[in-house]
């Protein structure tokens, strides 16, 4: 491919690939937990029918999108990943600041775990569809975030392909280290993962809505790297200030309380 | 029906994590509309507005969370 080339689809298949990597890693997690408590056969089941109601998805969504106007549909995804990154970015900072934990793939598992063996009762058929519905609806719902990710990043003629490989190696990925590990991929660097992928995603929404509304981009796909610098700066600084002052807040307040305590 | 309105409802939250922070955006996006279609002013003015906007918008909501945290937690202030 040439530069050029590389240039325009670099940033969509590494943002597809970082957000879907996010998204496969917390649905594999609870495949993960059905399949130790009922056996592979409800996991795979219940995947396989998330996978194939995904399919039809794409392909009904697919042909009526290309009936929007290009303008419109880059508005309209615009407005979405600026909601959904700057969403993400900002838990992210809040993550990274310590005043939210961080995501626990551990936790999750045993928790899910809990969950599907206190829902399960009666006969074994019962309890194997009970799991296979809780794989099903992960599937399904990361999946569903998957592909809007793919199609927002990917909103420019040449770019959903990219966008559709990067996504899918991160599938790949998560399942071949999955298969190996055979564990919660607690490993991942979660927080670092999504806050790289809400500041991608927040500069793809300033880029794409601004392209909504007529605005011609000085430099087009360097702005986008401009965005993404700026969005980039501003949460890592954000995150340092925040810890500092919420962790000496916390200081403070603990010791009032234990002032007011001993009184 | 409730897988249905499970999914519905989590495809809700990905855009509306933080109500303050949604209302703030489509706000600054309705008004660098307004400003670049009905007034006519340069795009790019109503594209530089749109960026700074939700970098301020991100900052906001952050300190914003923290804060609120904050004073549930302890009653301290930030």
């Amino acid at each position: 491919m040439a530069f050029e080339s590389w240039g325009v689809a670099g940033p969509a298949v590494t943002a597809a690939f970082l957000a879907s990597l996010v998204e496969v890693v917390e649905a594999f997690t609870i495949v993960l937990a059905v399949a130790t408590l009922r056996g592979w056969r409800p996991a795979w089941l219940g995947t396989v029918a998330a996978l194939a109601v995904l399919a039809l998805t794409v392909a009904l969504l697919g042909p009526l999108l290309d009936r929007v106007p290009i303008h419109a549909l880059q508005l309209v995804i615009g407005i979405m990943l600026l909601l959904f990154g700057m969403g993400w970015l900002r838990k992210a900072i809040l993550r990274a600041a310590g005043v939210i934990p961080l995501h626990d793939e551990d936790a999750i598992f045993a928790s899910e775990t809990a969950s599907i063996q206190t829902e399960v009762s009666g006969t074994q058929s019962s309890r194997d569809w009970i799991a296979g519905l809780a794989a099903f609806k992960a599937v399904l719902l990361e999946g569903l975030e998957v592909i809007f990710i793919v199609i927002a990043v990917g909103a420019r003629p040449g770019l959903l392909v990219p966008a559709s490989i990067g996504a899918l190696a991160a599938c790949i990925a998560v399942l071949l280290i999955g298969v190996i590990v055979h564990r919660p991929l607690s490993r991942v660097p979660e927080n670092t993962l999504k806050f790289g992928v809400g500041v991608m995603l927040s500069a793809f929404g300033v880029f794409w809505t601004g392209e909504g509304l007529g605005v011609d981009w000085p430099g087009q796909d360097v702005a986008l790297l401009a965005f993404a610098a700026a969005f980039l700066a501003t949460g890592l600084v954000t995150a340092a200030v925040l810890r500092r002052t919420y962790a000496r807040a916390l200081s403070d307040g603990a010791r009032t309380g234990s002032a007011l305590v001993s009184r | 029906m409730s897988i249905l309105k499970e999914v519905v409802a989590e495809l809700l939250s990905m855009f509306v994590a933080d109500a303050r922070q949604t209302v703030a955006t489509l706000l600054l996006v309705a008004a660098v509309a307004a400003l670049i279609l009905a007034l006519q002013a340069d795009p790019l003015l109503g594209g530089a507005i749109l960026f700074l906007g939700c970098i301020v918008i991100v900052i906001e909501a952050a300190v914003g969370e923290t804060r609120r945290r904050g004073r549930r937690s302890h009653g301290m202030r930030l």
